[in-house]
């Protein structure tokens, strides 16, 4: 009984504990991961391909594009998808899904990131960042799950504006018109124009 | 001949008064509607136990992206989204990016903050009408800062070495705080997105704004529009890339607009 009683006491004492050490382990994840790819953006000896090789190897890991994927379909239209749908959606929506955040990426590391507290709401962790760029302070709120490999990010904000969101009321619009081949023209023909 | 920033404003007086009573009565802030949980339960329902669990935060989107924009006029919006479009690519990009070559980042970024701390006035009463009482003083202190050891604002030393922030608040987000919804979605010429809301709140806005209390309007809207080359110039490639994003870069833009204005509000 008394033995009993300490380990309760002692799950009550140190649960809070782990939790805190947990967030800051996934902001010092997050962060170790995107200093390095801002070191490959702001060195100018790499070049093009390479730089972006260098810098996918290093953040692409980092995400959950299955889930994304999957998210930015939502349960309206995902679960209607053939196995072979899903594949193919997922395989462009996953290439289109790095050139984007290579290209934002671009577009505001002139200067520096600052990390701020790390908020847990359940199994998620949400790291909220803000870029200092041109005498602007642009928000981008990392959203990371515990998935069984893991931390991975789910969904980005920036701004305020949720990627997921916005895609899935894009894909939504789609969908609702016409068929997943239609869907999936549109997505092939995103990054092109 | 008066300026197209006068003139703009009478336009947004004439739509204020149009539709003003209309918009504060029929649109509530909160149009994250209890039909579209309703829908979100009747979907579910259809799923199997295990597929829900692979989605188990999808509530975490599904609420919000079910909120419809209010966007009667969508006709002349899509309309004029693109004669935006076609302005930034033919005259505003070509036009901001001679001035960036001219003028060098550093210059232009120092610009910039000039005319962000003349907006001192607007921060400082909206943060106060929403009893933002902290963020108000930190406006005052970040004022007093740049002004004086910032040169006129053209430094930010209040963030470089007091790591104090601007805290951005306009008078639509005042009435957002309030729980005034965003009215109908409105693409303004050359300025782009807006809702019925915020184009109420850049009235008084306008009022305090120094600028404003030149004498001359030619002058003023040459001032305004030096300042949004100067902010352009700044930016070039944002546009760009958020249409490479979208399927529809019209609903894009527009969903865009109203979570960033909303994200806005509740901070």
């Amino acid at each position: 009984m008394r033995n009993l009683f300490y380990a309760v006491l002692s799950v009550i004492f140190l649960c809070p504990l782990s939790i805190a050490g947990e967030k800051d382990d996934v902001e010092k994840l997050l962060k170790s991961r995107i200093d390095a790819v801002i070191s490959f953006l702001q060195n100018k000896e790499l070049k093009g391909e390479e730089k972006e090789k260098k810098i996918t190897e290093i953040i692409i890991p980092m995400f959950d594009f299955s889930v994304m994927a999957k998210l930015s379909l939502g349960k309206k239209h995902w679960p209607g998808l053939s196995g072979k749908e899903k594949m193919e959606f997922k395989n462009h929506f996953v290439k289109r899904m790095k050139a984007s955040y290579l290209e934002k990426m671009n577009l505001y590391t002139d200067e520096k990131i600052v990390y701020k507290a790390p908020v847990k709401i359940r199994n998620k962790i949400h790291i909220p960042t803000h870029l200092i760029s041109k005498g602007d302070k642009i928000s981008m709120l990392y959203k990371l799950y515990k998935a069984k490999s893991g931390w991975k990010i789910y969904d980005i904000e920036i701004q305020g504006v949720s990627i997921i969101r916005t895609y899935r009321t894009q894909f939504d619009q789609v969908m609702s018109k016409g068929t997943f081949n239609d869907l999936l023209l549109e997505l092939k023909k995103l990054g092109n124009k | 001949m008066k300026s197209g920033a006068m003139r703009h404003y009478k336009l947004i007086i004439f739509l204020v008064l149009g539709f003003i009573s209309h918009a504060v009565t029929v649109f509530p802030a909160d149009v994250k509607t209890d039909i579209s949980q309703a829908e979100q339960n009747a979907v579910s329902e259809g799923i199997d136990n295990k597929e829900n669990n692979e989605f188990d935060f999808d509530d975490e989107f599904s609420g919000q992206a079910r909120v419809k924009v209010f966007d009667p006029l969508i006709g002349y919006n899509r309309f004029m989204t693109k004669v935006n479009d076609k302005l930034y690519f033919y005259a505003v990009r070509p036009l901001a990016t001679l001035y960036g070559g001219i003028v060098p980042e550093p210059g232009r970024v120092a610009i910039y903050r000039f005319f962000k701390n003349l907006l001192f006035p607007v921060r400082l009463v909206n943060n106060l009408l929403q009893l933002k009482f902290e963020e108000a003083g930190i406006e005052i202190d970040r004022f007093i800062v740049n002004t004086t050891i910032g040169v006129l604002g053209f430094g930010d030393p209040a963030k470089s070495l007091l790591n104090l922030d601007a805290r951005e608040e306009d008078f639509g987000q005042t009435l957002g705080h309030y729980g005034i919804g965003s009215g109908f979605y409105f693409v303004l010429p050359l300025l782009g997105p807006t809702n019925l809301r915020d184009m109420i709140g850049k009235v008084p806005d306008y009022f305090l704004i120094p600028i404003k209390y030149l004498d001359n309007d030619e002058i003023i809207a040459a001032i305004f529009a030096g300042d949004y080359t100067n902010y352009l110039s700044l930016h070039i490639g944002e546009y760009e890339s958020i249409k490479k994003d979208a399927i529809d870069y019209y609903t894009f833009i527009r969903d865009a607009y109203e979570q960033n204005r909303r994200t806005k509000i509740e901070e």
